[in-house]
């Protein structure tokens, strides 16, 4: 029996385009791999507007390209594309999510890109922080929902807060995070920090008891470590 | 079968497509866009562009280029998994996950369809599909490689020789003669969006292009019917593993 394989560092080359193997290949053979090249096309669907669909690899034939039409994007404008950016990233992990989760995660998301509140200078949410912060809250299922905020350069930032102890966590492009841990112990405050892939974020933050912040229960029962 | 089968549906995107003869004029299609904003909260203006490129044989001239483009509206709701796509000859009505279950769809499309046909009057039409993409999550075991086939009855299959492989793609298409309708399936492995997890791609497109309906009655059935057999075609597909997976 043959399997997938599991290898995240594993990058696909692909074979040379049929065009440069023309001098190759019988005229035969390049109407066969011209016959399967159309048989394979595929449209793409409309959620793909934006994003490309992630078989677009295997299947790039298509000399169609689609795209919002707008020469120079307004304020507005900027902020809805990042939205709807995010929004429609979040939809491929819906079904793993919580309905009321996901409600109040958009609309925190809606009122950090509040076109009224926004200063010159910030970055609307950048997808690849937001991907590293969907595969973070995925892999910790926190039951208590952080407060969010963005850094200037377009990172998410999520916090939760017991008493005056706090943990906060910015997702980085790249998979990456850094976090802060600060609790209040006789009366001084200690700080905990480390940057880690998300991958083994839930490792880097056992030590520290992380449930005092991301679970109910906890709370009452344990002090972190 | 229920509604709604399972807890997590692994449907990351549903399509219904209504495709015509003829384009709508452009300054058509751009009023009727609006009419649609009572119902979807963002509207935006898209180009589809073509562009093909002639090579003349031994080129014995130059090559040659030719673009063409449509202008489109695509219209979303607030949290963008409601989707409308109006080209000048095709309708589109796309839900992303999650997934409310075929009846609250199709009460969307009847809702759009109902509008669109009040606002352009009739249009022939050539072409009517319905596609279901789904996604396949499945948590990485201590072994480090998943048996597509324990999750999928559609796979491709090796000679041992080859050994585990990295990635695969199969594409098949199908007549569906009880419905007159074709299928076209695709799966393979995609990267997922989980940690520590890999992802197969199941995704069906059923299409009418023989006798293709012309009244509402008559599409809202076939709709129907491509429902039925679709699901049909997705719980033949899949294996129990793959079930429970979709219930945890």
């Amino acid at each position: 029996m043959t399997s997938i394989l599991f290898d995240r560092q594993r990058q696909g080359s692909t074979s040379p385009p049929l065009q440069m193997l023309k001098d190759a290949l019988s005229k035969e053979t390049m109407n066969l791999a011209e016959a399967i090249r159309t048989f394979l096309h595929s449209d793409p669907s409309p959620g793909s507007l934006l994003q490309e669909q992630p078989i677009a690899g295997l299947m790039q034939t298509s000399t169609t390209r689609t795209a919002r039409v707008s020469v120079e994007p307004s304020l507005h404008e900027r902020l809805f594309d990042a939205l709807a950016e995010v929004k429609i990233m979040t939809s491929k992990v819906a079904m793993h999510l919580d309905k009321q989760w996901r409600q109040k995660l958009f609309a925190q998301l809606d009122s950090l890109h509040d076109p009224d509140e926004w200063e010159e200078g910030e970055e609307p949410l950048q997808q690849e922080s937001f991907a590293t912060f969907l595969k973070a809250m995925l892999a910790i299922n926190p039951e208590r929902r952080p407060g969010l905020g963005l850094s200037s350069l377009g990172h998410l930032i999520a916090a939760w807060t017991t008493g005056s102890d706090r943990l906060t966590i910015e997702f980085l492009p790249g998979d990456r995070t850094r976090w802060v841990l600060a609790r209040a112990v006789s009366g001084e405050t200690d700080r905990f920090a480390g940057d880690t892939p998300v991958s083994r974020l839930v490792e880097g933050l056992a030590p520290y008891r992380p449930d005092y912040w991301l679970r109910y229960a906890e709370q009452q029962d344990h002090q972190p470590a | 079968m229920s509604e709604q089968p399972y807890k997590r549906p692994p449907i990351t995107e549903a399509v219904i497509d209504i495709r015509f003869s003829e384009d709508l004029p452009a300054a058509e299609l751009e009023k009727v866009s609006r009419d649609f904003a009572s119902v979807y909260a963002n509207r935006e203006t898209v180009k589809n562009v073509v562009a093909q490129i002639g090579v003349p044989p031994n080129l014995e001239a130059a090559p040659t280029t030719q673009f063409n483009q449509h202008i489109g509206y695509r219209l979303a709701s607030t949290d963008v998994t409601e989707l409308l796509v109006l080209w000048p000859a095709t309708l589109i009505v796309s839900q992303l996950a999650p997934y409310p279950g075929w009846g609250a769809f199709f009460s969307r499309f009847e809702r759009d369809w109902t509008r669109w046909k009040k606002a352009v009057g009739y249009r022939k039409i050539v072409r009517v599909g319905v596609r279901y993409i789904n996604r396949i999550d499945v948590p990485v075991p201590p072994e480090g490689y998943i048996e597509e086939s324990e999750y999928l009855n559609i796979y491709a299959k090796y000679p041992d020789i080859i050994g585990n492989v990295a990635g695969y793609f199969v594409q098949f298409r199908a007549p569906l003669n009880d419905i007159e309708c074709d299928l076209v399936v695709n799966s393979g492995g995609v990267p997922s969006p989980l940690l520590n997890h890999m992802s197969i791609m199941f995704d069906q497109d059923i299409i009418m292009e023989r006798i293709c309906p012309q009244n509402d009655d008559d599409i809202y059935t076939l709709l129907k019917k491509i429902h039925e057999k679709k699901n049909g075609v997705f719980e033949a597909s899949v294996t129990d593993r793959a079930r429970e997976l979709f219930q945890q």
